[in-house]
């Protein structure tokens, strides 16, 4: 599925698989010049592209260009004048230690997200594909949170993670573990942690499905030669099984950290980036930014800086894929 | 006979595993029958005396649940239908046509996928005001279908690729248009990259908290999880009704995805990859 060596798994690495795509583009040009397009065909490609196109320019490509002009701008809200400041807006985000706070509050998100879910859905996967008879009940178990709205698992999580009457606390509580009850989202060293876990929780079970089809598609043979040679399970497991999910891991680190980047629901439902902005990520302070303290100069910077670390985490993985892939 | 042997010992150690994932589900429905005394009794491990189920009559009324359920079906239509007519013309011209600028628009869609729409917020916001689009359905559907283009532009372009040309040709040389090739040939092929779309495209849009939450400000148009953070906000002393408010919230896709597991998890694999 992913290792298919067909021009369509350009898709899965974008941009990583220029080759690809050239290929494509030799093959149907058949004998005919390249260059020389039929105007029949243009003029037919370009209305069926139309409605995706009108839609993708007013609604995505003018407000990513708009994003850069509003940075060299200052405004007081929205619908009122704006005056051109040059780098002002790059000067105050530099020197606002809550952008480097929250900054560093995302790089932390996306590594508990990558660890807690990713793991979550490697291990789950692991176990779950030896399975025959109840195999399918268990991938479906594990799938619930997942369909769940991140928005919803704040509320649930906010309910859980209540210090008085809460899932865990109440629990330990009941338990004799009453020492171990926390503020899990009070304590500022703990709440970052503690709404990461349930965005983890919503997250893991798409990781488990591509681990799982990852797993299936590792040649059986290799398992076969491996058992000749009187290998070992845990032989097998790291000189077959986890050589053999290369690819799809790299897929699934890469995902994990987009999804991470783009965190949001969790963070602003349960704590609003509190206690003192010790939850506040670079998201939820350009919501802050934008909407609350109505800085569009200082938000858009943010938003620029989240695009960039959105494309080199993508452009990251791509090259790697490809290398892999090779 | 060495499988079966196998699988006894994995399910005893999942068991323990998936009883705690799935604890979450299962304190909040029994919560949500119980009354408000006995939520302050705070024992989890309780079960109510009665089952309340007039926590649900009071948190569906008070809460205005069926008004939220139905902007949300709404919405999630619109997505649906227009993320189809959007994204299978265009994948089927970037699969399959060759015009100038190809090359150049594949690209286009690749920043797009790149760019998370938190990232553009901002001017999004004055383009959908400046279109009288605020507050509106119809605005929170179109900036939704714009987000989900490129993702479902390249999930149609992909399938599309891996369709034989020969298909395509015999069916130019009998005089089909490029619009009928793909309606006649192409679609009654398609049904799996179809479902990918519509799986993935209604889900995240039943799902979707970041765009509503800045598109919609009335309760009146605004949609299930958006309504249930407010309703959650507004009535936080009262856990009888937000615990159960939260389960009319969750339920309805959880057994709907019980009752279609196969097609959900094909489709959101085969998507997620090819994507």
């Amino acid at each position: 599925m992913i290792n298919r060596e067909t021009p369509g798994s350009s898709t899965a690495a974008p941009l990583g698989n220029r080759s690809a795509l050239a290929k494509t583009a030799t093959v149907e040009a058949g004998g005919s010049a390249a260059g020389r397009f039929d105007s029949r065909d243009t003029g037919s490609a370009l209305w069926l592209m139309a409605p995706a196109l009108v839609l993708y320019a007013i609604f995505s490509l003018l407000p990513i260009a708009a994003t850069f002009w509003l940075s060299f701008n200052s405004s007081a809200g929205f619908n009122t004048a704006s005056s051109f400041v040059g780098l002002d807006n790059y000067a105050a985000t530099a020197a606002d230690p809550i952008v480097w706070q929250s900054l560093w509050h995302t790089l932390l998100w996306l590594i508990y997200h990558v660890v807690l879910a990713g793991g979550l859905g490697l291990a789950l996967a692991l176990a779950i594909s030896r399975l025959k008879v109840t195999q399918v009940f268990f991938r479906t178990a594990f799938f619930l949170p997942h369909l769940v709205s991140l928005a919803v698992v704040g509320v649930i999580w906010a309910n859980i993670y209540d210090p008085f009457y809460g899932l865990i606390n109440t629990a330990l509580t009941e338990l004799g573990l009453g020492a171990f009850t926390q503020g899990w989202l009070s304590d500022p060293a703990l709440v970052l942690f503690s709404v990461n876990v349930a965005s983890s929780w919503q997250g893991f079970g798409l990781y488990m499905l591509l681990f799982i089809a990852g797993l299936q598609n590792i040649d059986h043979t290799l398992y076969d030669a491996a058992e000749v040679d009187g290998a070992s399970a845990w032989q097998k497991l790291v000189y077959v099984t986890l050589p053999g999910l290369r690819e799809v891991t790299t897929f699934v680190v890469s995902l994990a950290m987009i999804n991470g980047l783009k965190g949001f629901a969790t963070v602003f439902v349960m704590t609003n980036g509190g206690p003192f902005y010790q939850s506040e990520l670079i998201t939820t302070y350009i919501y802050r930014l934008a909407f609350q303290s109505q800085d569009h100069g200082r938000a858009a910077v943010l938003c620029i800086l989240l695009s960039l670390l959105a494309i080199v985490i993508t452009l990251v993985f791509n090259r790697w894929r490809a290398r892999l892939s090779k | 006979m060495s499988t079966r042997h196998r699988e006894w010992p994995v399910v005893l150690g999942l068991a323990p595993v998936m009883l705690l994932t799935l604890a979450p589900f299962a304190w909040l429905i029994v919560s949500s029958l119980k009354t408000e005394a006995e939520i302050g009794q705070a024992d989890p491990y309780a079960w109510p005396a009665d089952l309340m189920w007039r926590n649900y009559q009071d948190a569906w009324q008070i809460g205005g649940f069926g008004e939220l359920v139905g902007n949300s079906l709404l919405n999630l239509a619109g997505v649906v239908l227009l993320s189809l007519l959007t994204c299978a013309p265009a994948g089927y011209a970037l699969a399959k046509i060759r015009f100038p600028g190809r090359e150049w628009l594949f690209y286009t869609f690749i920043l797009g996928l790149t760019i998370p729409v938190q990232a553009i917020v901002v001017p999004l916001y004055q383009v959908l005001f400046g279109l009288n689009l605020v507050n509106t359905l119809s605005g929170i559907v179109l900036a939704q279908v714009s987000s989900g283009i490129p993702f479902g532009i390249f999930l149609m372009r992909s399938f599309f690729i891996s369709v034989p040309d020969e298909l395509i040709e015999a069916a130019k040389i009998d005089g089909a248009s490029h619009l009928q090739i793909l309606t006649k040939v192409l679609l009654p092929i398609s049904t799996p990259a179809i479902q990918a779309l519509v799986i993935i495209s209604a889900l995240s849009t039943w799902n979707d908290f970041f765009l509503p939450l800045i598109v919609l400000i009335s309760p009146e148009v605004q949609t299930l999880p958006l309504g249930l953070v407010r309703f959650a906000s507004t009535y936080a002393s009262e856990y009888r009704l937000v615990f159960s408010g939260t389960v009319i919230s969750f339920l309805p896709v959880i057994i709907l995805y019980i009752l279609m597991q196969r097609r959900f998890t094909e489709g959101l694999t085969q998507g997620a990859i090819k994507g």
